[in-house]
């Protein structure tokens, strides 16, 4: 799939040739940012401060334990199906005025709710146009309309990234959408590299953990003979071309990375505890021992909360970051004895603090309008256990979007049809009645609301979405306010 | 010679391994493999289809280094000087004869043999999770055998089967069963990919990885089933024999029915016996866990009717799970895939992330044929004639590498490439938690199936694949860099007390000294180790000004040590030592 070249992204391209001969200085990455001057101002006219979070579900998050129908007649078929695996309907967090609750894992997230800030969005994933039950049972795999490799990890991984129905896909909707909307920095990522960030010519800027070194040893000696001329033999090094392609992609990673790190190595380091009255560390405290964040998740999220406190270091006034979780391809162990334990359990237990504590953090810096946080994931599971006690892969799954932005206190997208073999399940013969939902909401609007929110135009939105016109009016799902 | 490890907690097994043959003074750095008891010995090698009796064929410095690193974990002044004598084809030949290296280290099967009530660690240490359920102990014996250890090619095609075939200590604990299935991967390295399948399929850490042991055909569960096809044989998409798409996009090559069907003929088998648990064994019926052997079929649970498998391959009502899966392992060796998806995998991790077309048809010939100018025994899946055509091929020796040539050195052949071209040994201790983690390539602990990074990862600003530039970023890059200055600077690891056989992670500078008066020189010496060329001459220059900046006034007697330090810094942090072409 390609998009045609657009204006800002030309602009890009030029600046990088710009890095490629002048040489990224290693003086530069001692002292002052070199980068500045390269400020680009959003397409869009807004004012103010907005990011994004994607937090990514590695792995597949079951849905249907994460958001649960509390109505009778649903909650039984709900709890008929699903049978050992069925959350008892007194230990889900209520989502008042709904008729749905959350996986009790979820309980730190009862407040957002309360404040309007919480929203699930129902049965999204990977389509190319809307989808029939019909349609997809009669048309060939290798239809256009068909999402290809489904029900495969890797590939799902890059269809949600890159909001594609085609796994030959290379760059991410986030990549996508920076170079778009022409932001001074690609996706931050705090949770290695996936796809989502990579967009043709760049790739996300990929930070280590509160405390981490983010800078080169050895080279701190701006006086010492050997160290001066240590340094400048590096910049030989990496500066310059070379006939060989990996070598060149090689070359160019190196020199922003020795730009990203004098910009961003002392934010990157700070640890809780470091800085005293810090207001994020005092939202982080639920899951901080000793000076460190609990969990792998809250200790990115409170790297990203660093980086959107510390903004102006960051630089930008649209960023897009991205953070991930794993473990959640729970085929077996999803619960351990009762749904009130096991893998499942545990991972939202994490999940939710994590998040809480992040939503916590930025209400306290003032910036709880300004930053969204949505997640992801591979697909859903199956409705139907399987006899390990868990579940298999499925396609559509419900996500939740948080922040002050976010038109809380309801649902969005449509709910599945609790049926196995139903209207919403893929499966009609009778070796293929796990109830796996098409989805009813895609990626693509899904990414849409999201992006329109960062600022993106209905042209930008195009560009960045190429799926997103097979979809008609419906861009907007409407849990973020303007 | 320095023992490996202790012996208390080393499984004793029986037999001394036998003492490997051909070792060269220059390679042996560390305690040989011939250790004080433990561990299988290696099973004697089929020198069978290894091109016996190929002349010298001497070639130059720039093929020999690319050869090192492609087949070997780094080059070495000695090992150059071999492959610059013998030429490719017979180092590649004589490699195959060497006898393989082994995992001995860490506990034994008494992890799954423990009745008592107590905690199984209850008393043994601090020390008890590292040393019987995790992988530390085989990460120890990797560092230290791609080190040192002559059987570099196998070492390497292991590196690159593990991989493919993948289980991690994430989810499998056992230190004993992880060391079974790893002895497993060396030595079927230069067997056949079918038996490696096998081995996989029936191995209970795979069962218990991918949740195929002990699977019930009441319900069976997909796991290992869907993996088999999509990461370990024929991919999600049809290919063509030179690995291109066939028809141009993706057709898919099975659908959820045919996962099913996999699924329900790989139901029905358990652990082996031999384990114990205070509860007994559950479900009933089935074995407890236990790691040492194959497992074994239950069949009350192996679902017995008829199935159509891929590649006109079907089961007939009634049939057992024995012939269910030499049926499976039928289909996916007669499926058009595999070769293409298994060759053009291995070209990535050996030579090249972007082979051209021919060059895949080439290797998925010898795949197919078994067969490749002397190497192999004509059976498809013959590994000896795979890794040969991938080796030999004109494109992986070409004098003049396309502009798409060439892969970013991974992690663990980074560690090991410094380490062996400048004199150093290891434990391997510094390796995994620090290094491995910082550098996201964690021996034995890859985040799931899928490996540390895909196939497939875009190479930004290009239309390439750059598999390990999925774990390269902003982050590693700096750390790629602090890596090297950490053991030509900082003077590495000491040892570590807790470690058997500790020797800390250390290089030796000593040898390059005697050129560190002349910096011009000693930076050629370091650039033909490392890159089997001089340095580009204005990068070149500014490092032999930075080597010459150490002077008697301004470092005093060191100033000559510091010179290589300073030079193998810049050496092996350049983008020319971490791109191989």
């Amino acid at each position: 799939m390609k998009h045609q070249p657009h204006a800002v992204e030309q602009a890009l391209f030029n600046r990088r040739r710009w890095l490629q001969f002048s040489g990224s200085t290693l003086a530069g990455a001692l002292g002052v940012s070199g980068l500045s001057a390269l400020n680009q101002t959003p397409a869009n006219a807004q004012s103010g401060y907005r990011a994004l979070v994607c937090v990514f579900l590695y792995g597949g998050n079951d849905g249907c334990n994460t958001v649960i129908p509390t109505d009778t007649t649903r909650y039984n078929q709900y709890a008929a199906v699903r049978g050992a695996m069925a959350l008892p309907r007194s230990s889900l967090v209520n989502l008042s005025g709904s008729d749905h609750g959350l996986h009790p894992s979820l309980s730190a997230l009862a407040p957002a709710w309360a404040a309007g800030d919480l929203a699930p969005v129902f049965n999204v994933g990977p389509l190319f146009a809307p989808l029939s039950k019909a349609e997809y049972r009669s048309l060939p795999a290798s239809d256009a309309r068909i999402p290809q490799s489904l029900f495969s990890h890797s590939d799902q991984q890059v269809l949600w990234e890159s909001a594609s129905s085609r796994v030959t896909e290379r760059t991410g909707w986030g990549g996508r959408a920076a170079a778009t909307l022409g932001t001074t920095n690609p996706v931050i990522s705090v949770g290695g590299n996936g796809r989502f960030g990579l967009s043709a010519l760049q790739t996300p800027l990929v930070l280590p953990e509160p405390g981490g070194t983010f800078g080169l040893n050895g080279l701190q000696n701006p006086t010492w003979a050997p160290e001066v001329e240590r340094r400048r033999a590096l910049e030989a090094l990496y500066a310059g071309s070379d006939g060989n392609a990996v070598l060149n992609a090689y070359m160019a990673q190196q020199r922003d990375a020795l730009d990203m790190s004098a910009r961003l190595g002392a934010l990157v380091a700070v640890r809780p505890g470091d800085q005293a009255g810090s207001l994020l560390d005092a939202a982080f405290a639920p899951i901080t021992t000793d000076g460190r964040v609990n969990t792998p998740i809250g200790r990115q999220l409170y790297q990203v909360a660093k980086l959107v406190q510390g903004h102006v270091t960051v630089q930008g006034s649209r960023q897009i970051f991205f953070a991930q979780q794993g473990g959640y391809d729970t085929h077996s162990g999803q619960i351990a004895g009762t749904s009130l334990d096991g893998d499942h359990f545990r991972l939202l237990k994490a999940l939710g603090d994590a998040m809480a504590c992040f939503y916590n953090a930025m209400r306290a810096i003032g910036m709880g309008d300004s930053v969204t946080l949505f997640t992801q994931s591979d697909f859903g599971r199956t409705f139907k256990p399987n006899n390990s006690s868990g579940t298999d892969h499925a396609w559509g799954n419900h996500q939740l979007v948080l922040g002050g932005a976010v038109n809380g206190g309801t649902t969005y997208g449509t709910a599945p049809t609790l049926v196995i073999g139903g209207p919403d399940d893929v499966g009609q013969d009778p070796w293929e009645l796990q109830g796996r939902w098409i989805p009813t909401t895609s990626v693509d609007q899904y990414a849409a609301t999201l992006l329109g929110w960062l600022g993106a135009s209905p042209a930008q939105l195009d560009t960045i979405l190429p799926n997103l016109r097979n979809f008609g009016s419906a861009t907007n799902l409407g849990f973020l306010s303007a | 010679m320095t023992p490996l490890h202790l012996a208390p907690i080393v499984a004793d097994l029986g037999r001394r391994a036998l003492a490997v043959a051909g070792l060269s003074a220059a390679l042996l750095l560390v305690a040989c493999g011939g250790g004080s008891g433990g561990g299988t010995a290696s099973p004697p090698v089929d020198t069978s289809g290894t091109a016996a009796g190929l002349p010298d064929s001497p070639t130059t410095q720039l093929d020999a280094v690319r050869l090192a690193d492609q087949g070997s974990f780094g080059p070495t002044e000695a090992l150059v000087a071999t492959i610059r004598t013998q030429g490719a084809a017979k180092w590649v030949s004589q490699q195959m004869t060497l006898p393989a290296s082994r995992y001995r280290s860490g506990g034994t099967d008494a992890v799954h043999r423990h009745t008592s009530q107590t905690d199984f660690c209850q008393g043994r240490g601090d020390n008890c999770w590292r040393d019987w359920s995790s992988s530390t102990p085989l990460l120890w014996d990797f560092y230290r055998n791609a080190v040192s250890q002559p059987d570099q090619l196998r070492q390497r095609v292991a590196l690159a089967l593990q991989q493919i075939v993948v289980v991690s200590n994430l989810e499998v604990s056992g230190t004993y069963g992880l060391r079974n299935y790893h002895n497993m991967l060396l030595d079927q390295a230069f067997g056949n990919y079918r038996d490696i399948l096998r081995s996989v399929t029936l191995s209970p850490v795979m069962g218990d990885y991918l949740d195929n042991v002990n699977n019930d055909k009441a319900a069976p569960n997909e796991n290992f089933a869907r993996e088999l096809l999509q990461l370990f044989a024929i991919g999600t998409c049809e290919l063509n024999s030179d690995g291109s798409l066939r028809g141009g996009a993706c057709q898919p090559t099975y659908n959820n029915q045919k996962v099913l069907d996999y699924a329900y003929a790989l139901t029905g088998w358990t652990y082996p016996a031999g384990g114990a648990t205070p509860y007994g064994c559950w479900p009933r019926g089935a074995n407890c866990p236990y790691y040492n052997g194959d497992m074994v079929p239950l069949p009350a649970f192996h679902d017995t009717r008829a199935r159509s498998l891929l590649a006109g391959v079907t089961l007939p009502d009634g049939h057992t799970a024995g012939a269910a899966l030499e049926a499976v392992l039928d289909s996916l060796m007669a499926h058009p895939n595999t070769a293409p998806f298994i060759g053009k995998q291995l070209i990535q991790h050996l030579v090249t992330s972007n082979p051209s077309p021919a060059y895949v048809e080439r290797v998925a010939l010898a795949f197919r044929s078994g067969r490749y100018e002397g190497f192999g025994g004509g059976r498809a899946g013959d590994m000896k004639a795979t890794v040969a055509a991938i080796l030999l091929d004109a494109e992986a020796r070409s004098g003049n590498p396309a502009s798409r040539a060439g892969r970013l050195r991974e992690p663990v052949q980074l560690f090991t490439g410094v380490l062996r071209a400048l004199g150093g040994q290891t434990d391997g201790d510094a390796l995994g938690w620090w290094w491995g983690e910082e550098l996201r390539q964690h021996m034995f602990r890859s985040p799931s199936v899928f490996n540390f990074y895909p196939p497939d990862y875009p190479l930004a600003g290009t239309p390439l694949v750059g598999p390990a530039f999925g774990i390269h970023n902003a982050n590693s890059a700096l750390q790629r860099a602090n890596f090297v200055n950490y053991l030509v600077f900082w003077n590495g690891s000491g040892p570590n007390a807790s470690v058997p056989g500790a020797v800390g992670t250390r290089v030796n500078l000593q040898t390059f000294v005697a050129d560190a008066s002349d910096p011009a020189r000693l930076v050629d010496r370091l650039s033909l180790l490392a890159l089997g060329q001089p340095l580009p001459a204005a990068a070149r220059a500014a490092v032999i000004q930075a080597v010459g900046s150490y002077t008697q006034q301004s470092s005093g007697n060191d100033h000559l040590t510091n010179r290589v330090s300073q030079a193998a810094y810049l050496v092996f942090a350049s983008p020319h030592y971490q791109v191989t072409r």
